[in-house]
C-alpha cells in the first residue's frame, strides 16, 4: 500500500493552494485595516499590505477558477520518491531539535552520517567514519577558523 | 581616458596577491557549484555569506562575482557530458552539445563554450566598465518616484520572463512584498505583522530566507526527483580539445551574436541568464543557414548561448551597481552582502566607492581568463566531482544552511525560520508558483514601498508625479506593457488558427 494518497492531484493541490492565498489575502486586509492607511506626511504603514492584500485575493480567485475550468488531473502531487523527501526532512526536524544538547558539530555530523544510511544505503563503517569527519571539519572550520560562536551543547565541542 | 583610469584603478586592487586568490577560490568553486546538481549560484553565494562578514568587501564581492560566472562555466560540463543542466542556464548547451559528445566531440563542445564564453565575457566587461558610469550618472537624477517606478517595472517584467503562469509569478511577488513588511515599519515605528513575537519586530533577515527557500528546498526537490543522466565513459586528451579550423568558421559570428544578446538581456532588470542563452540558441538558428543541424550537434549551437549566458552574468552587475537595483536571484543575494558590510549599491557607489567598484569590475577579467585555464586544463578533475554521491553533497547544504542562518543572529529561531521558509519554497515549486520573483520583491521591497510613500509625500497624496517625469513615466509604461504581455499574447493565440486548423 502506498504511503501517500496517490489520488492527490496536481489539480486538487492546485486548487488548495490559490484557496491558501485566498485566506492569505483576506487575513493581510484584515491585519492592515489596523494599521494607518493615510498619516498626514503621506502613506501610512498599512498602506502598501491593503492593497498587497487585495491583489493576492485578487489573483487567487483567477487561480481557483482557472483550476475549476479544468477538468483532467494535471498529473499527481505525490511522487515516488516525495517520502523519501519526508524522511528527510523529519530527519532534519529531529537534528534541529537536538543542536542545542549535541551542538552544531555533532549534531549536524550525525545528520550527515543518519541520512548516508537512509538515503545512500551506505555501509555502517563508510557512514561512521564520514560522520566523525564531519564533526571534525565543521569545528575545525566554523568554530576554529571562522571564529563563529556556534553552541557546543552539553558535550562542549 | 576615464575607461583607462578605472581600468589603472581596478587592476591595482583585484591584481594584489589577496584579491586574485579570492578570485581564484571563486572561480573555482563556481565551477564544482556549475557541475554539481541541486546547487546554484545564488544558494552558493547565500550560505557563503555570512561566513564571510569579516572579511574585506572587496575581496569577499570579487570571490562571490566569481562563483557567479564561473557557475555558467561548470554548468556547460554537465549538459555536454550526461545530457542534464548543471545550471538552468546551461539548459540549451544539451541541445547540441551532448549530440556533439555522442559523436566522440565532447572536448570540442566544451571548449568552444569556454573560449566563447571568454571572449563574450571580456568584451562585456570593457562595455561594463564603460557604461555603468554612465548608468551611474543618469541614475543620479532619479528621485523617489523613479525608484518606484523602476521596482514596478522589474516586478512587472519578472511576468514576462518569471515563468509559465504570469498570475503566479504575482502571487510570488506579492508574498515576497508581504515578507519585507514584517517586523517595524522605518517610517512610522508601528510594527507589523508581529504579533507580539519579539524576534519577528526585525524582519526576516534575507539570508535566512534564501538559505531555506534555495538551499534546504533545493535538496527535497533533488531528492523528489534526481536529475540523473549516464555519464559518458570519453577519456580527455588535451588535442580532443583543440578547435579545427571549420569550427572556428562556424562558431565565430554566434559567439559576437551570443555575446551582444545576452549582454542586453542581462541589463534588463529580471531578464536573466537563462532567458539570454535561450534567445541566443534561438537568435542563431533562425540565422543559420542550416537550421536542420541544430539539435544534432551543431557547434553553434553551443557557442551562442554559452557567450550570451556568460555576458549576461557580467552585464547584470549593471544594474547591481548603478542603480542598486539587482537583476536576478544571484545579484540579490549580493545585494544582501553589499547591506551587510554597510554599502548602499547605487549611484553615489562609484562616487564613495570607486576602488570597489573597479576592483570588482577588473576581478572579472582576472576570473574570465583563470576560468579559460581551469577550462581547458581541468575538465577530468571536474567530471571526476560528476561521481560525488548526492547525500554528500545534501549534507554540506544543510550544513552550510544551518550554520549560515544560525549566525546571522546567533539564535535557534532563525534555524527554524529558515526551515520553515524551506518548506514554502518547497511547496512553491511543486506547485509551480516561481521563487525568483518573491526573492526579488523581497529585497526590492523596502526600497519600493519606502520610494512610494517618499513620492507621494512630495506629491500631496498626487500619483501624478509618477506619471509626469519623464524618467518614471518610461518605466510605468513599460511595467503597464510587461502586464499587459500575457493578455497580448492570450489575444493573439485566440486570433492565429490552431495547427489543428491549419493542417
Amino acid at each position: 500500500m502506498s504511503f501517500f494518497p496517490r489520488g492527490i492531484g496536481m489539480r486538487l493541490a492546485d486548487f488548495i493552494g490559490g484557496v491558501v492565498f485566498l485566506i492569505l489575502g483576506l487575513a493581510v486586509i484584515y491585519f492592515s485595516s489596523q494599521l494607518e492607511y493615510y498619516s498626514e506626511f503621506g502613506p501610512g504603514p498599512g498602506f502598501l499590505p491593503l492593497w498587497v492584500g487585495v491583489v493576492l485575493i485578487g489573483c487567487a480567485i483567477f487561480v481557483i477558477i482557472n483550476v475549476l475550468k479544468k477538468h483532467d488531473k494535471m498529473g499527481t502531487f505525490f511522487k515516488p520518491r516525495t517520502k523519501l523527501g519526508l524522511h528527510v526532512l523529519i530527519i532534519i526536524f529531529i537534528a534541529f531539535l537536538l543542536l542545542p544538547f549535541l551542538g552544531f558539530s555533532i549534531g549536524l555530523a550525525l545528520f550527515v552520517g543518519i541520512t548516508m544510511r537512509i538515503m545512500g544505503r551506505h555501509r555502517w563503517v563508510s557512514c561512521s567514519l564520514t560522520a566523525v569527519v564531519t564533526a571534525i571539519c565543521i569545528h575545525l572550520i566554523f568554530v576554529s577558523w571562522l571564529t563563529i560562536p556556534l553552541p557546543q551543547g552539553l558535550i562542549g565541542w | 581616458m576615464d575607461l583607462l583610469n578605472n581600468l589603472y584603478t581596478g587592476f591595482s586592487i583585484a591584481l594584489t596577491f589577496n584579491n586574485i586568490i579570492y578570485c581564484l577560490v571563486g572561480v573555482f568553486f563556481g565551477q564544482i557549484i556549475g557541475v554539481l546538481p541541486g546547487i546554484g549560484a545564488p544558494t552558493a553565494i547565500a550560505l557563503l555569506l555570512p561566513l564571510t562578514f569579516k572579511a574585506d568587501p572587496t575581496s569577499a564581492l570579487i570571490m562571490f562575482a566569481g562563483i557567479y560566472y564561473g557557475v555558467a562555466y561548470g554548468g556547460t560540463i554537465t549538459s555536454v557530458l550526461i545530457n542534464v543542466p548543471g545550471e538552468s542556464s546551461t539548459v540549451m548547451t544539451c541541445l547540441d552539445g551532448y549530440q556533439m559528445a555522442l559523436k566522440g566531440r565532447a572536448g570540442a563542445a566544451l571548449s568552444i563554450a569556454a573560449i566563447g564564453s571568454f571572449i563574450a565575457g571580456t568584451v562585456s566587461i570593457i562595455i561594463l566598465m564603460a557604461f555603468a558610469p554612465v548608468l551611474a550618472k543618469l541614475a543620479l537624477r532619479f528621485g523617489p518616484a523613479e525608484y518606484f517606478a523602476l521596482a514596478v517595472m522589474a516586478f512587472g517584467l519578472l511576468t514576462v520572463f518569471g515563468g509559465e503562469q504570469p498570475i503566479k509569478t504575482i502571487i510570488s511577488t506579492m508574498l515576497g512584498l508581504l515578507i519585507a513588511t514584517i517586523g517595524l515599519d522605518v517610517v512610522s515605528g508601528m510594527p507589523r505583522f508581529a504579533f507580539g513575537v519579539p524576534q519577528l519586530l526585525g524582519g526576516f533577515d534575507f539570508i535566512i530566507i534564501i538559505c531555506g527557500m534555495f538551499g534546504i528546498a533545493e535538496v527535497f526537490c533533488s531528492i523528489e526527483e534526481p536529475e540523473e543522466g549516464e555519464l559518458l565513459k570519453s577519456k580527455f586528451r588535451l588535442r580532443d580539445l583543440f578547435l579545427t579550423w571549420e569550427d572556428w568558421i562556424a562558431s565565430r559570428w554566434a559567439i559576437v551574436r551570443g555575446g551582444v544578446i545576452g549582454f542586453i538581456v542581462g541589463i534588463i532588470p529580471a531578464g536573466g541568464i537563462t532567458t539570454a542563452s535561450f534567445l541566443a540558441y534561438l537568435g542563431e538558428k533562425r540565422v543559420s543557414k542550416h537550421p536542420e543541424r541544430f539539435g544534432h550537434g551543431a557547434i553553434e549551437g553551443v557557442a551562442a548561448p554559452e557567450a550570451a549566458n556568460n555576458a549576461a552574468s557580467i552585464s547584470g552587475f549593471a544594474p547591481l551597481l548603478a542603480l542598486g537595483i539587482p537583476g536576478s536571484p544571484t545579484t540579490a543575494v549580493m545585494l544582501a552582502g553589499f547591506m551587510m558590510w554597510g554599502i548602499r549599491p547605487g549611484p553615489m557607489l562609484f562616487q564613495k566607492n570607486p576602488d570597489l567598484v573597479c576592483g570588482l569590475i577588473s576581478s572579472m577579467y582576472i576570473g574570465n581568463f583563470l576560468l579559460l585555464l581551469i577550462n581547458i586544463f581541468l575538465i577530468p578533475a571536474f567530471v571526476a566531482i560528476l561521481r560525488l554521491p548526492y547525500t554528500i553533497i545534501m549534507g554540506f547544504i544543510v550544513i552550510f544552511a544551518s550554520v549560515g542562518a544560525y549566525s546571522v543572529n546567533n539564535n535557534f529561531f532563525d534555524v527554524w525560520i529558515m526551515l520553515g521558509f524551506a518548506v514554502l519554497g518547497y511547496l512553491m515549486r511543486k506547485l509551480n508558483y516561481p521563487i525568483v520573483p518573491l526573492v526579488l520583491a523581497l529585497v526590492l521591497g523596502n526600497l519600493a514601498e519606502n520610494s512610494l510613500r517618499q513620492a507621494l509625500t512630495i506629491s500631496g497624496g498626487s500619483f501624478s508625479i509618477f506619471f509626469t517625469r519623464p524618467i518614471s513615466a518610461i518605466f510605468i509604461a513599460a511595467a503597464i506593457l510587461a502586464y499587459l504581455t500575457p493578455v497580448i499574447r492570450w489575444g493573439l493565440k485566440g486570433l492565429r488558427p490552431s495547427r489543428a486548423d491549419v493542417s
